[in-house]
């Protein structure tokens, strides 16, 4: 139901507007300029990468599935919303894929293995075997094990007391805190498979794993703004400073230098295509971005009016009524939301 | 030098089990060794110790990804904490970490794929290998020609890392094999140390149904009846997915365990199973070769096995902590009659070959057209730098007599009238020299040594999120 239900907030956002498989891009985070763009356009940073892991015949089968339900018709080489689902009202998930770009794996890892750990020792063994192998977090939560004094029974109780405190402010289903915690294990208690929980709660896998990044999401806010010494760092080096992709930093660095596009293209031995992805991206993550540097203040608010009056973000479309104006100089224009003056 | 000292010292065990010490002391006078040693009877020791006396670094050549964690795991829990894994699964920031980093390993689980690479070579080079180890050496001619082909090139190395020694490890090798391993890892005059293959505290039985409901029906009141842990082996991932669903509706605490999920599950699984959460585990043989759970006492294959190695690999899991075990062999009829068609149907066929030889340039394309399957193009593109396009042919006809005989010594197995130990032991080239007491179900088996009735215990799951972290974290 969540992975539906997601589908069909993107899908509507999109209406009309893009093809079938652009969802599927967006979820997986592909780092395209398509897609990084739609993520401006339609505002849909939450769902960016939030399953870097999803199959092609998954999401397939969802989708046909909104097919076979009537929530979507195929229109050409785009879908289109039926009536049925511009009814259908779904909740939106708090997720935050822009931002936590699936770092939640890792602040997942760290947690497991510092509970393992502790479960283990306080409970007197010593030896077990590790539920994460990855080196980097096994080195990470040896340090970090050091530092809050682990042996210590008393540091195990704050530890526990921030878990449970934390997380039960989490504005988030306890089913998907339930979750959370049956993919934790300790001494005598093994962690759940995906299978396993899906089947105690008769849900589909995909569902199981994305409440488990909702309630993990949300959690990690809490932690984030909230007094919880020992677990806020576990957020450490997790939490982007900027929402901008690091290649796209590179190329705003040059800018900023007084390189033109085509100069950064050949310094960098990237294609201009690339670098113009790069610019969206800017345009759109920047409200101080000079977009007058690409095209005149008339032709920029031709580009807006004509997005408005057809209600659209297709650049075919808007090409046709503004055709002075290159597809990149529409994307550009698209990306600043219309909000320059 | 005290050997025995060193084992103590280094992992805190007081001796040798048979074998060990023959095949370490060869190792450290210089020579290369083949060691046929049988299921669990300690062949890693055979180069753990070694690298505590050597200097440099020990490479171990392993077939699995799962089976490579596993043995860093238990090196790790031993105490060693230079261990490394290069495998594809490496993202590239952990693997150019490893990579830089290479000579402070004292162990380096490596596939075969990921050891002729140009660039891992020429970081190997760099650095000092003492010791080149083969674990599962029975899958260069395995799976080298099967699919496999980098399998073959194992010895490319060789020379690369100066002639370090060269161990091969294996439970399952007839003469013929041993004879292969000696030829792909270029081993002129290797010591070769053969135990008999035979595992005395495990006992054999075949079970026969008219259909595959009975069949089914079986597995359900046995497991029911008897206590585990045990394996139940499918022939493929679906079916340990369906079993293992039809069992737990059953009220049997299990779950199923394949290649196809993600890590973290695999380690949840086998988690669940040492913790005795799990009573049975439902499993393709990605479950297999090298994995050490001391407590199996039953291993039971649903489907018919493909190979007799695999079967003797797969059995292999049980009694490892040397209690008598069961190994129970089902079979329905027909279920053989796809046997053919499983080994058969994954060799390249004499068209793919024509095409590969003919039209060099255009692999990629030939595979994207569906003309040549991917594995036939890896395996021919490998004979092709060796043989003629005729060899080839004739190599791959060979292979396939090869095949032909593996499902008719299975077929053969599931039909036997006589002793099944012998029969295995002949399958090796080897003869049984003495039965144990519960041999066999031809001999007769007394179950009363093997069967433990189950107490149904149900598991207490928790039902909230606040009572599984107080079950985790009780302090
Ligand atoms: N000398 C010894 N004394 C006591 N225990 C030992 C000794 N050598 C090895 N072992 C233990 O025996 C167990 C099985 O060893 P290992 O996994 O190496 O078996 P193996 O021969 O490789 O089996 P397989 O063919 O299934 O891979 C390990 O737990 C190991 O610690
Ligand atoms: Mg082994
Ligand atoms: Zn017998």
């Amino acid at each position: 139901m969540l992975f539906e239900d997601i589908l069909i907030i993107i899908l509507k956002a999109v209406d009309g507007e893009r093809t079938v498989s652009s969802p599927y891009h967006l979820l997986k985070g592909k780092k395209s300029g398509q897609t990084i763009q739609d993520i401006g356009y339609y505002k849909l940073h939450p769902y960016f990468g939030i399953l870097p892991k999803l199959e092609k015949k998954v999401y397939d089968k969802a989708v046909q599935k909104l097919f076979d339900k009537g929530f979507i018709i195929p229109d050409g080489q785009v879908v289109r919303m039926s009536e049925k689902s511009l009814a259908y009202q779904p909740t939106a998930p708090s997720v935050n894929g822009w931002k936590y770009r699936g770092n939640e794996q890792v602040f997942m890892a760290r947690l497991s293995l510092i509970v393992q750990t502790l479960s283990h020792i306080h409970q007197n063994h010593r030896v077990f075997d590790p539920v994460v192998i990855a080196d980097d977090v096994q080195q990470w939560v040896k340090s970090y094990l050091h530092r809050m004094d682990y042996r210590n029974e008393e540091s195990c109780r704050n530890l526990k007391a921030e878990i449970a405190g934390s997380l039960s402010k989490a504005e988030v289903d306890d089913s998907a805190k339930k979750i959370v915690l049956q993919r934790l294990s300790g001494y005598k208690v093994g962690g759940l498979t995906w299978e396993q929980i899906a089947a105690i709660e008769n849900k589909e896998v995909i569902d199981i794993r994305l409440q488990a990044i909702e309630a993990l999401h949300t959690w990690m806010g809490i932690i984030e703004t909230e007094d919880y010494p020992l677990l806020k760092v576990l957020l450490d080096g997790l939490i982007q400073k900027s929402s901008l992709t690091e290649t796209a930093r590179r190329t705003e660095s040059y800018f900023k230098n007084g390189r033109s596009l085509e100069e950064i293209a050949a310094l960098r031995g990237l294609k201009t295509s690339t670098i113009e992805d790069h610019f969206v991206e800017l345009a759109m993550n920047d409200p101080g971005f000079d977009i007058l540097a690409f095209m005149g203040g008339a032709l920029y608010s031709k580009i807006i009016a004509a997005s408005r009056s057809q209600n659209t973000k297709r650049l075919r479309d808007i090409k046709e009524i503004v055709p002075e104006a290159s597809y990149f100089q529409i994307r550009l224009a698209l990306a600043t939301k219309g909000e320059i003056k | 030098m005290n050997l025995e000292k060193t084992l103590f010292d280094a992992y805190g065990f007081t001796s040798f089990r048979p074998g060990q010490k023959e095949v370490i002391e060869k190792i450290l006078v210089g020579q290369d060794v083949i060691a046929l040693l049988p299921t669990g009877m300690g062949k890693s020791m055979c180069y753990q110790l070694p690298a505590h006396l050597l200097e440099g670094s020990v490479l171990i050549v392993s077939p699995l990804l799962s089976l490579m964690q596993d043995q860093v795991a238990q090196l790790k829990k031993m105490g060693e904490k230079s261990v490394t894994a290069l495998n594809s699964f490496l993202d590239p920031a952990e693997r150019s970490n490893v990579l830089n980093n290479l000579n402070n390993y004292r162990f380096i689980f490596i596939s075969p794929e990921m050891l002729v690479q140009p660039y891992i070579k020429s970081r190997l080079r760099d650095i000092r290998i003492s010791l080149l180890v083969a674990d599962e050496a029975h899958c260069i001619s395995q799976w080298g020609f099967d699919f496999r082909p980098d399998y073959l090139r194992i010895a490319e190395i060789l020379p690369v890392l100066g002639h370090p020694k060269v161990l091969a490890l294996t439970a399952t090798a007839t003469a013929k094999v041993t004879e292969e391993i000696k030829k792909y890892l270029d081993l002129s005059d290797p010591y070769v140390y053969t135990h008999p293959m035979d595992r005395k505290n495990i006992a054999y039985d075949i079970r026969k149904f008219t259909n595959g409901n009975e069949k089914l029906e079986w597995l359900k009141s046995f497991v029911s009846a008897n206590r585990g842990p045990g394996i139940i082996y499918a022939g493929t991932r679906k079916k340990s997915q369906e079993l293992s669903g039809l069992l737990n509706l059953a009220g049997i605490r299990t779950a199923f365990y394949h290649g196809g999920m993600e890590h973290q599950d695999r380690i949840f699984v086998q988690q669940q199973f040492q913790n005795g959460e799990l009573e049975w585990v439902c499993s393709t043989n990605a479950f297999g070769m090298g994995v050490h759970i001391p407590d199996i006492s039953h291993v039971i294959h649903y489907q018919v096995p493909t190979s007799i190695e695999g079967y003797v690999q797969e059995v292999g899991r049980a009694g490892r902590d040397g209690s008598p075990a069961l190994a129970t062999l089902l079979y329905a009829a027909g279920d053989e009659e796809l046997l053919d068609s499983l080994v058969l149907d994954d060799l390249p066929t004499e068209n793919e070959i024509r095409e590969i030889y003919r039209n060099a340039d255009e692999g990629p394309q030939l595979v994207e057209q569906g003309i040549v399957r991917e594995t036939s193009m890896r395996v021919i593109t490998y004979w092709k730098n060796h043989l003629t396009e005729q060899e080839t042919i004739y190599q791959i006809e060979q292979q396939k007599i090869e095949k032909m005989k593996q499902s008719a010594k299975i077929r053969k197995l599931i039909f036997l009238e006589s002793c099944i130990r012998e029969y295995l032991m002949e399958c090796f080239d080897q003869q049984l020299q003495n039965k144990p007491a519960n041999c066999c179900v031809k001999d007769g088996l007394n179950y009363n040594k093997f069967l433990k009735r189950r107490e149904s215990r149900a598991v207490a799951l928790s039902d909230t999120w606040e009572n599984r972290l107080n079950a985790i974290l009780p302090c």
